[in-house]
């Protein structure tokens, strides 16, 4: 966007020139053309110096010749390296009383500026070809009044470098603070404009990188994780940086030999890696064409490293033009392809954003090719250095809407897992109330099978034996009560069981005995309690616990009953993890083998019904019922 | 030496009777009043003109519970001591009749001897007790025991329990002594009395004192449980 200066003069070619470079300069920037136009007035003294005696050297011929500024060397030499000695005279009103200055938009690559006689300024070694480039920046050089004539000469002598846009640019002399704002306007744009474009860049291609190193789509594998738009972007503008910075370097690293093909491959680097990033933008993702792009632009690639090579091997920068118009000739259709599938509709904004700043930059591109590489123009600035950071800041939008819509997608993501979750939940909750319910369900099942059992053996069973006896007329009265207490007593063992802890088989013999106890007293039986403090027996549940209560509970009726007995051992001893029960008593025994009576089969029912083993042993004297529990 | 006066509540009139008439027999026992409901029962109480040594009441009244009954005499009569009458002597409803501040119970279907045989046991120092209240007595006890150490640590932040905590604490701590765990034990094991008084070489007489001492403590904490939890809930005013 900037360009070289060019300076007034009272001539009226001059007030031409300071018109068109007034209005170029609006055209670049507003606020500085206005800057200069308010002050055109005041630069009256400065003076633009356009003709010179030249003694040039080059390819082994030397000719004495006048030339015009400013003097480009490669348009004249074709590449070939040389020095040439320019003599500009210029005049001055009277001797000036102020610091004077000249400015030099371009001159080089090595260079040496004597006026009057002595040497105002030296870079570099004139007679090292291919030495240090001096050329890249404009010069301000300030000059002592005291050496200001009437009539005065510059001779300026430089060493020009094979294609490296060596020569001279039109002087600009006159009071050094109207000298110092059109230096500062050129510094400004070439130098520090390019500095601040070498660091951006940077930033931005390490950034990206960044990116693609950290960011990684886990439902790919291997490479293809990881998203390459960023890789491209990322080595588009480490390369632009590089290139940019070229501008910067005086004396490279490396030697030109190495250098000038590197900044080729930069520029090369760059043209395919936003290319794809391009492609990346818009989604062509179709792999077959997807890879021959990628071929073409390796070859176009490998085709720049060599042609930069070439170009500096044989000192031919029409070789790099060539590789340049190459670019150019497929850029401008694959800009112009872009830019029509962009405005499609249903195109991606990034894509159409993308488009723009492609066309954009093909255009600026095209420019700084005829400018540098075909027109004459000598110390002009590239403008594609500054539209390039377009690219930069199509990426930041891209990766901002990407992280916003990541964001986003997380947020609903956590919306939505929280609403299964609690969903889920709600599920199972469900579930365990029915399994619950089931559960409970089947207790009550069982434990209404439990009482009916109870009713009809107990209860039920004694009060309809009381009723056969009332009928029957031939019972005594101590009969019907004795059933109707062993009735109640069923009664109040069958409440208890529902409280006995299940297997624990010392408490159902406690709580037997506790609730037999008034019998016991009113039939003189000595009851010796032998009971240890047993271990809960972990297989008996609640209807186990119930089942071995009526077992204990009928030996027991037995004895008080039948046996006639005046000692009754109750004992209760741990044997492995299980329990054996013993009633021993002194009665007159009864026949274990006959026909079992009503409540010994009903024993032996329960017994198996909990899988105890049932062992009787009677004899007049002794009886012994054994329960084993295992 | 005068007789003691018995107050019986029970609303069925057939066993009421029957209750009557046991108390009447027995030289020694003085029916005072026979009632049928509750609110017949706490006015007889309310009469500062009536005097009662024993109460004998049913749980289940058509206009209240026994339990209320207990907790009104046992305040404006501190001298009468509760017997619970329990159809099955089951151990939720005798607990229940402990902790409202009854010294027994006894079954309906005792023979009237029985029944003035535990109303004069009680008056000497003895109450029942069966093998399964025992060892739920125990389980409580020690349950307790176990959850109180950890209480102190885990309610300094909290002044208004403290007190009242601290003070259930003390109860728990006084409810058993050894000698009384070791009664409760073996009752719950079984062991009559006799035995237990064998086993612990001490007359039955202690043992029995044992067991009613018990049944005034369990009364005691669980009027300092209830007053605990009512602080807890901001029922009460803080003290202290």
């Amino acid at each position: 966007m900037a360009e070289g200066s060019h300076p007034p003069r009272r001539s009226a070619a001059a007030r031409g020139r300071l018109r068109w470079g007034a209005i170029r300069a609006w055209l670049a920037c507003l606020l500085l053309g206005l800057t200069l136009a308010a002050s055109a007035s005041a630069r009256a003294e400065v003076q633009e110096l356009r003709q010179a005696r030249a003694v040039i050297t080059a390819d082994g011929a030397t000719e004495l010749t006048t030339v015009s500024l400013p003097y480009h060397w490669d348009r004249q030499h074709h590449g070939s390296p040389g020095t040439g000695t320019f003599e500009v005279p210029f005049s001055l009103p009277g001797e000036p009383d102020i610091p004077y200055a000249l400015y030099v938009l371009r001159l080089g690559n090595a260079y040496e500026v004597w006026l009057n006689g002595t040497l105002l300024q030296r870079n570099g070694d004139l007679t090292r070809v291919n030495g240090a480039d001096y050329a890249k920046a404009p010069r301000y050089i300030e000059v002592p009044p005291q050496l200001l004539q009437r009539q005065n000469l510059f001779r300026i002598i430089i060493r020009a470098d094979g294609g490296r846009r060596g020569g001279l640019a039109r002087l600009l002399v006159g009071p050094d603070t109207e000298v110092q704002e059109y230096y500062a306007r050129d510094f400004r744009w070439q130098v520090a404009g390019s500095l601040a474009v070498v660091v951006l860049s940077s930033l931005v291609g390490m950034v990206a990188l960044m990116l693609w190193l950290t960011q990684s789509d886990p439902t790919q594998a291997g490479w293809r994780k990881r998203d390459s738009l960023y890789l491209y972007a990322g080595l588009a503008e480490l390369a632009w940086a590089l290139r940019v910075a070229d501008k910067l370097i005086e004396n490279p690293p490396v030697s030109w030999l190495w250098w000038s093909p590197l900044m080729a491959v930069c520029a090369s680097c760059w043209i395919c890696s936003m290319t794809m990033f391009c492609i990346k933008v818009a989604g062509w993702d179709e792999q077959g064409r997807l890879r021959r792009c990628k071929t073409g632009l390796g070859l176009f690639f490998l085709a720049g490293l060599f042609v930069g090579a070439a170009s500096q091997y044989w000192q031919s920068p029409a070789l790099l033009t060539a590789y340049y118009i190459l670019a150019s000739a497929w850029c401008m259709p694959f800009a112009l392809i872009y830019m029509a599938l962009a405005a499609r509709s249903g195109a991606r904004r990034a894509h159409v954003l993308v488009a723009v700043v492609l066309l954009a930059n093909v255009a600026i591109g095209l420019r700084d090719l005829l400018v540098f590489r075909l027109s004459d123009s000598f110390g002009d600035n590239s403008w594609l250095r500054y539209s390039s950071m377009l690219f930069g800041l199509t990426l930041g939008y891209i990766a901002l809407t990407r992280f916003r819509a990541a964001s986003a997608q997380a947020r609903d993501l956590m919306a939505n897992l929280s609403a299964r979750v609690a969903q889920k939940e709600a599920e199972l909750a469900h579930s365990y109330q029915k399994l619950e319910q089931l559960a409970r369900e089947q207790e009550r099942a069982s434990e209404r099978t439990r009482i009916l059992r109870d009713m009809h053996d107990g209860v039920g069973s004694h009060i309809s034996t009381a009723i056969r006896q009332l009928q029957s007329g031939r019972a005594s009265s101590d009969a019907v009560l004795l059933t109707l207490r062993d009735s109640l007593d069923q009664l109040k063992l069958s409440i208890d069981a529902i409280n006995l802890p299940t297997g624990d088989v010392t408490a159902l013999l406690a709580n037997l005995r506790y609730r037999l106890e008034p019998r016991f007293a009113a039939s003189d039986i000595e009851l010796q309690w032998d009971v240890d403090l047993l271990e809960p027996v972990q297989r008996l549940d609640a209807n186990a616990m119930r089942q071995l209560q009526f077992m204990v509970f009928e030996a027991l009726s037995n004895v008080l009953q039948h046996a006639q007995a005046s000692v009754l051992r109750i004992e209760a001893r741990a044997a492995g993890a299980g329990v054996v029960l013993r009633t021993i008593d002194n009665g007159r025994g009864f026949d274990v083998t006959a026909p079992l009576r009503k409540g010994l089969s009903s024993m032996r029912e329960r017994a198996q019904v909990i899988g105890a083993r049932l062992h009787m042993h009677s004899a007049p004297g002794r009886t012994v019922v054994e329960i084993h529990l295992d | 030496m005068t007789a003691w006066r018995v107050l019986i509540v029970e609303d069925d009139p057939v066993m009421r009777e029957f209750f009557a008439a046991s108390v009447s027999r027995s030289p020694r026992l003085a029916l005072a009043a026979s009632l049928g409901t509750m609110g017949e029962a706490l006015a007889w109480l309310g009469d500062p003109s009536n005097a009662v040594d024993v109460l004998l009441t049913d749980l289940g009244l058509p206009d209240g519970s026994g339990l209320d009954v207990i907790r009104h005499a046992t305040r404006l009569h501190p001298a009468c001591e509760p017997l619970v009458i329990s159809m099955f002597g089951d151990e939720d409803n005798v607990l229940a009749s402990i902790e409202a501040g009854a010294l027994g119970y006894i079954h309906k279907d005792s023979t009237p001897d029985d029944i003035a045989h535990t109303v004069l046991e009680m008056k000497a120092g003895a109450s029942p007790i069966s093998p399964m209240i025992a060892r739920r007595v125990l389980f409580k006890y020690r349950s307790l025991q176990a959850a109180r150490p950890r209480a102190p640590a885990s309610e300094p932040a909290q002044p208004a329990g403290q007190d009242a905590g601290s003070g259930t604490a003390q109860a728990v701590r006084s409810l058993l002594s050894g000698r009384e765990q070791d009664v409760l034990e073996l009752i719950a094991r079984g062991f009559s009395y006799q035995e237990i008084a064998r086993l612990q070489s001490v007359s039955v007489h202690t043992v029995q004192t044992h067991i009613k001492n018990l049944y005034s403590k369990l009364a005691v904490h669980s009027k300092n449980e209830a007053v605990f939890e009512a602080t807890r809930l901001g029922l009460l005013p803080r003290h202290g």
